[in-house]
């Protein structure tokens, strides 16, 4: 009776719950299906990339015949023969020569710095270190800017020619020279609508360091008081005097109007091997962070052409770029352009020429110099900001690119089981909880009132959030500490990281002391899992925003370690596949964790098998990542980790209700593991 | 349990001084997020400012909220201490605000679940009392009022919703315990402040007219016919319909009356601080003119900007019309359906306001999600909890990942903000709709109840 009027009530679901339903009951082949087609379409990505086009109309490159010339290659060849000792003063004074403005800016080198979020703060608004008097360990950059007969200098476009003011080589001041070249023809230029600052960027502590620090200072103008007093370094032991005036002028501080687009140009080493003068593009900057596609493609239009490379090559540039996008340290100093999303490109020339071979020198340099003046007159022409062409895109060769709608398919193909699967699993323990507690009912009466009696059946989940949380906050703790672990003044990497590891071991034994541990509670691992996956969706959604490459990368690992992840405990499976997934678990288990994972690649590498020199490495390159404020440090240590460790709970489950035992079981499991791990 | 929940209440406290005192600037105040044009307290600073160079504090579009909160707030943003952040005076009063919210909340709970075993004790169903209560509502939605990170954001992020917040709370504590004078206080405030409120006006009536949730009337009915046809005393009968409580004018009056009194005080008292430097009527152009037609266009977690910024100009005024009418329609049928749980119709308005205001913040989700504590019991086995859990925390995760990309990265676009604003509007559509159907279809405390009854109707009915 009470029944009957009980399912009556019941309304038909939606479709679209019933869909879900439905997909959620078939999760694995679902799941199996969408992960194959990911990793394949993945691997066939190389082969659907597109020839690259020009979207922007205004660009025209090529529009109008080079006014480069072999005069202005001798006047290169003019500034190399009469280059002094004091390469800074030199240039300003050639700068001056042109009629062109010019000023110094002096830097001293940053320390380093933890910062990690600095993807999130609005602005790179840290004010400029201005160096004081005493300091003598500085570095002067020398700038010379060309207002535009046209322009109303508002804009402007940045060339940057690094050199090492310490031991110049002889490719350094190759690049000089051009730099210099193509700023004296830009400097005589009617066609000038843009601004020109021509920046020689004193690289004796990185590029890099020089390039932000004049990028900061331009963006938080800093009005001093008291003029500058200039160093016998800047003017060289022997300057003459010429008055007081000129100096404070010199070293006052100009800028030019906002940056449409930069070009980085430097002469790399000479090469012996090779039948032609090449041209390296690099673009990426901090975060997987890419310049619009319409610069890039300009460069090339401009540069030699070259023929369409095969899938293997495309495959290598591909599966390049990912890696340093992934690692989100940008390959030069234009990252610090993007950092004030100022489109950029740095070239490395490799000219194949002997050094001595004047001849095939002022070729060379005619040839660059009409690309670089090439670019300048494209950009010159735009009207607005880059905008037309993409920001998100793979480059498998200069001239084949991977839109954003297409990389996005196999990560979303390696994405779209995690829902269906956590659906599953959250609602799966629910609809199996009913007739587990009636066999219970059945089999034992009398041991009902030992087990808790859960309130809500859909509120269950809400213990797994709890130890998820508990989780992430031990995640965040441990992903801090390296900032109060590089206070301890001369700690070598390896006992840095031993501190790192004791303090988080330290730091989740006390949390689950604090919380209580994850399985007193009774958690049910299919919730575990459920939350596990949800928040590995999260977590990975979210990174695929910040820095595609890593999330991609990250998703091979992660998902597969999530997906096969299973008590080890858990019964009910044959003797084969139950062992399969065993090894599979265990592998991912070791694989998914970082630290394993970089040393087994440090040894695969290097076919060394010293473990101690391997184990500071990893602090080291940790290091590498917060220093350059890469978000993939952020997202090994607040995604990665916490999925691993939600992982290694789901492995250890005891798939009980013992209360007691489990306790020591999951504290002695995880100690072990740490231990085994710090063994290495 | 009282011992637990006073920890965790002065933890939560606790957090939010740490925050305020050693969190340093953490910039949320300029994040859409978390503060609005109506809100901001550094506009209000501006007002302030303006105030004090005797020129009318609306000019230049720059403050909209009360002149109250100008002169209580104003001189306290004057002040900035060293090695703080700029409004920490403010912080710590939003900090008391915050605190005093969640302590009525947890009272509201209490005279809820008060109500609720009255009722249920008048159906005989003292078993079901015992049963179904095992969390206390009222702890548990102050609870989630405190920890909620949308609240922590909004108190250490400076800007006056909780202020706001705490007028709809007093004016639903006061509703609940019929107190009239509050309850008039909380709702001319809230209204004062930011308008929407207005429309818990018909909550607020239903409570004093006929008090705190209670089952539905027919239950009565149903029970007191299946009880008349088995012998009964008279005297039990009466005492029933009491119980079932017929709609009573006295308290509606005196709140009506109150109501008239407190209008007519903060008016005054506007006009007052508002004379020579631009009157009551700039004032209600300035605020509740630039609410109702969606002046500014900056981004925030709604999606009003984005279509206003999109619309053409000559079909702005309909779709102001329209957009303002949402709400509005929603209003009576809502009633209808709910007139016996006025205070979860309260919720189901602010959520409503929440979704369709016209500057929306997270100030106000921490509102209703504080609120929907409340319904904690009733509540606990609504369908989807597990994902839209995750989903809140998705969207404020995403979203300002999204604002970051479009407005600093340079690399997104309006859309990709956009999206999230959409997402969390699903998000809050599917909560709202998924509680009122559990309400509705499923209401777990009457299960035991119906189903008590319907046996103690069946079993005559079979014999």
């Amino acid at each position: 009776m009470k029944s009957v009027p009980k399912q009556e009530a019941q309304p038909k679901p939606r479709l679209i719950v019933r869909l879900g339903v439905f997909l959620a009951s078939h999760h694995i082949l679902f799941s199996v299906l969408c992960c194959s087609a990911g990793i394949i379409t993945l691997l066939l990505l190389p082969s659907l990339a597109k020839n690259t086009y020009l979207s922007e109309n205004a660009l025209i490159p090529g529009f109008a015949n080079p006014l480069f010339s072999t005069e202005d290659a001798i006047e290169a060849n003019r500034f190399m023969k009469g280059i002094e000792a004091v390469l800074a003063n030199f240039i300003a004074q050639q700068i001056e020569a042109l009629g062109a403005e010019v000023c110094y800016h002096k830097f001293i080198p940053r320390s380093k710095n933890f910062h990690p979020l600095k993807f999130f703060t609005s602005m790179t608004n840290d004010m400029a270190i201005q160096p004081n008097g005493t300091d003598t360990n500085f570095g002067i950059n020398t700038i010379g800017i060309v207002r535009a007969p046209r322009g109303d200098g508002k804009e402007t476009i940045v060339l940057v020619s690094p050199y090492n003011s310490q031991s110049v080589q002889s490719n350094e001041l190759l690049s000089l020279a051009l730099g210099f070249s193509v700023f004296s023809l830009l400097s005589r230029a009617a066609w000038l609508s843009k601004d020109v600052v021509w920046l020689s960027v004193d690289s004796q502590f990185g590029e890099y360091v020089a390039v932000s620090a004049w990028l900061n200072l331009y963006h938080n103008l800093v009005f001093l008081s008291q003029s500058v007093i200039l160093h016998t370094k800047m003017y060289g032991a022997n300057h003459i005097n010429d008055g007081n005036s000129e100096k404070t002028e010199v070293m006052a501080f100009k800028c030019a109007g906002t940056m449409v687009a930069a070009l980085i140009f430097k002469v790399g080493e000479t090469r012996r091997y090779g039948d032609r003068d090449s041209v390296m593009m690099y673009a990426e900057a901090s975060n997987g962070q890419m310049p619009n596609l319409d610069l890039l493609n300009v460069v090339h239009y401009l540069a030699v052409h070259r023929q369409v490379p095969d899938y293997v090559e495309g495959t290598a540039n591909l599966a390049n770029s990912i890696y340093s996008q992934a690692l989100g340290v940008p390959t030069g100093s234009h990252g610090a352009f993007c950092d004030y999303q100022v489109d950029v490109v740095s070239l490395e020339f490799s000219p194949t020429f002997h050094v001595r071979n004047d001849n095939a020198k002022s070729l060379f340099r005619l040839r660059g110099g009409m690309l670089i003046e090439g670019v300048v007159r494209s950009v010159n022409n735009l009207l607005e900001k880059f905008h037309q062409s993409f920001f998100l895109y793979f480059l498998t060769a200069p001239s084949k690119f991977i839109s954003v709608g297409m990389y996005m398919i196999p990560f979303a193909l390696l994405l779209a089981p995690l829902p269906i699967v956590a659906a599953a699993f959250a609602g799966g323990s629910k609809s199996m909880e009913k007739p587990v507690d009636k066999l219970i009912e059945h089999s034992k009466a009398d041991d009902i009132a030992d087990i808790p009696q859960s309130k809500g059946g859909s509120c269950k989940w809400l213990q797994a959030a709890k130890v998820l949380l508990v989780i992430q906050l031990w995640a965040v703790l441990v992903s801090l500490l390296p900032y109060y672990i590089t206070q301890i003044p001369d700690a070598t990497p390896m006992q840095s990281t031993l501190i790192w590891v004791v303090l988080s071991i330290v730091i989740l034994i006390a949390l689950s002391v604090l919380f209580g541990s994850p399985y007193s509670a009774g958690v049910e691992w299919k919730l575990l899992k459920a939350t596990l996956i949800t928040s590995m969706s999260i977590g990975l959604g979210l990174m695929s925003i910040i820095n595609f490459a890593t999330a991609q990368l990250g998703a091979l690992i992660v998902i597969p370690m999530c997906l096969f992840s299973r008590p080890l405990k858990a019964s009910g499976m044959n003797f084969l596949p139950r062992s399969v997934l065993l090894a599979s678990n265990i592998v991912f288990a070791v694989l998914g964790f970082p630290p394993a994972a970089v040393l087994i690649m440090k040894g695969m590498s290097k076919g060394s098998c010293s473990w101690t020199t391997d184990f500071g490495d990893f602090w080291i390159w940790m290091e590498f990542l917060w220093e350059w404020s890469s978000e993939t440090y952020l997202y090994l240590y607040l995604v990665h980790l916490p999925c691993w460790l939600l992982c290694i709970l789901v492995l250890l489950h005891p798939c009980r209700q013992l209360e007691s035992k489990i306790k020591e079981d999951w504290l002695f499991g995880l100690g072990g593991i740490f231990f085994s791990v710090g063994k290495f | 349990m009282a011992i637990r929940y006073w920890q965790m209440a002065a933890a939560a406290v606790g957090f939010r001084l740490v925050l305020v005192l050693f969190g340093g600037d953490l910039h949320l105040a300029s994040r859409p997020e978390v503060s609005t044009p109506l809100t901001s307290l550094r506009r209000l600073a501006e007002g302030y400012w303006l105030k004090q160079a005797s020129v009318s504090p609306y000019s230049g579009s720059m403050y909209h909220g009360s002149p109250l909160l100008l002169s209580i707030l104003g001189p306290l943003t004057n002040s900035r201490p060293d090695g703080h952040h700029a409004h920490i005076y403010c912080s710590l009063i939003f900090v008391a605000v915050d605190f005093l919210a969640a302590m009525l909340i947890r009272a509201t709970g209490h005279k809820l679940q008060m109500a609720r075993n009255r009722s249920l004790k008048s159906l005989d169903l003292t078993k079901a009392v015992n049963d179904s209560v095992n969390v206390s509502a009222g702890d548990v939605a102050s609870l989630i009022y405190l920890w909620n990170p949308w609240a922590i954001v909004t108190c250490v992020g400076s800007c006056t919703s909780p202020i706001e917040n705490l007028m709809v709370v007093i004016m639903i504590y006061g509703a609940c315990s019929r107190l009239a004078p509050l309850a008039a206080f909380g709702y001319v405030m809230a209204t004062h402040l930011s308008l929407y409120p207005a429309i818990l006006i018909v909550p607020v009536i239903l409570l004093l007219g006929y008090g705190p949730d209670a089952p539905p009337p027919k239950v009565f009915l149903i029970k007191g016919s299946s009880a008349s046809k088995s012998d009964e005393s008279d005297n039990d009968k009466t005492t029933r319909q009491r119980v079932v409580q017929q709609f009573s004018w006295k308290p509606v009056l005196h709140f009506i009356f109150w109501l008239f009194i407190w209008s007519c005080h903060v008016l005054l008292l506007s006009s007052v601080i508002l004379k020579k430097v631009g009157g009551l009527h700039e004032m209600f152009e300035k605020t509740y003119g630039f609410i109702l037609t969606v002046k500014d266009l900056s981004p925030n977690i709604g999606v009003l900007w984005y279509f206003f910024a999109e619309v053409f100009d000559f079909f702005r005024n309909f779709f102001l019309i329209v957009f303002n009418m949402n709400i509005i329609f929603v209003v009576l049928p809502l009633a209808i359906r709910l007139k016996h749980r006025p205070c979860f119709l309260a919720f189901v308005y602010t959520a409503i306001v929440a979704i369709l205001k016209s500057y929306p913040s997270a100030g106000d989700s921490a509102l209703y999600l504080g609120l929907l504590g409340l319904f904690v019991n009733e509540l606990a086995e609504m369908q989807f909890t597990f994902f839209l859990f995750f989903g809140y925390i998705g969207v404020s995760l995403l979203s300002p990942v999204m604002h970051n990309l479009w407005i600093w990265r340079g690399t997104g676009n309006a859309n990709f903000y956009f999206a999230t604003g959409l997402a969390y509007t699903c998000l809050q559509t599917v909560l709202l709709v998924e509680s009122c159907a559990h309400r509705e279809t499923r209401p777990s405390s009457l299960l035991p109840t119906c189903q008590a009854i319907y046996s103690s109707v069946a079993e005559p009915i079979k014999s």
